[in-house]
């Protein structure tokens, strides 16, 4: 009679150890070192909490190690474009913030160029969309072997304050030593 | 003798208490029961106007005004 009760016990505890062996093995798979979804940081955390909305992230944008994700104001004349790039060191980072500035001029007319105090090297370059209907800055900065532009799209007349540039790029400098460092 | 001392220290008192009283002056001003004593008018306050010609919305005050901008709802410069 304790027989079956022992099989039952013996087939229970199996199912909970391959659960349990289920269960861990998805969350390995979801902290692969290679998914850098959870990086970017939401401009909600500066603003009234509510103004932006994300898109889905883009994982490796342009073919390269990183992620990309769009956040647009709810009035739809603003958007926020955020690219992390997570490179092999360094070295690396420096040289794809130094190509992404030289193709800048593709979409930054008549900018102008100022440091912000933001990771290592932070610099913003403000000006018009080349058709010259959009204000845009960019902000660059590199974080260890992380390369980081954000990307400021707006109404002509009211580009974005270099204080909010600051203020968001150092909460997203943060975000990628506190995720690349784990 | 004694009558002539209390007389002279009677004239010392009466002296002395006229002497101490205080005099009418030119300026002195009489009681008039019908005089109109005029208060102070309250000063008038200056209201800063914002941007838009108003008085400054959710407290913002003069030189911002409240709209949806690159922070979402808040106080920003004109």
């Amino acid at each position: 009679m304790n027989r079956p009760l022992i099989a039952i016990g013996g087939m229970t505890a199996a199912a909970l150890l391959m659960a349990g062996m289920t269960i861990g093995g998805s969350s390995r798979a979801a902290a692969q070192p290679d998914d850098y979804s959870a990086i970017p940081v939401s401009p909600n955390v500066i603003t009234d909490s509510t103004a932006y909305t994300a898109a889905a992230p883009m994982i490796n944008p342009n073919g390269q190690p990183g992620v990309t994700t769009v956040y647009t104001h709810r009035d739809d004349t603003r958007q926020i474009t955020n690219t992390i790039l997570v490179l092999p060191d360094p070295q690396a980072a420096t040289n794809a913030i130094s190509e992404i500035r030289s193709g800048l001029g593709d979409r930054v007319s008549n900018g102008r160029t100022q440091p912000a105090a933001v990771g290592t090297g932070g610099t913003v370059v403000t000006g018009t969309s080349p058709d010259g209907t959009k204000s845009v800055s960019v902000l660059l900065f590199t974080e260890g072997n992380a390369a980081g532009s954000i990307e400021f799209e707006g109404p002509k007349n009211d580009s974005v304050p270099l204080d909010l540039v600051v203020d968001y790029g150092q909460k997203q400098d943060t975000a990628i030593k506190d995720s690349l460092t784990t | 003798m004694r009558k002539i001392a209390m007389a002279v220290v009677a004239g010392a008192i009466l002296s002395g208490s006229l002497a101490t009283a205080q005099t009418a002056t030119a300026a002195q001003v009489t009681h008039d029961p019908n005089v109109t004593v005029y208060t102070q008018a309250p000063r008038p306050t200056v209201q800063g106007l914002d941007c838009a010609g108003g008085t400054g919305a959710m407290g913002c005050g003069p030189g911002w005004f409240w709209r949806d901008g690159w922070r979402g709802f808040a106080c920003y410069p004109c």
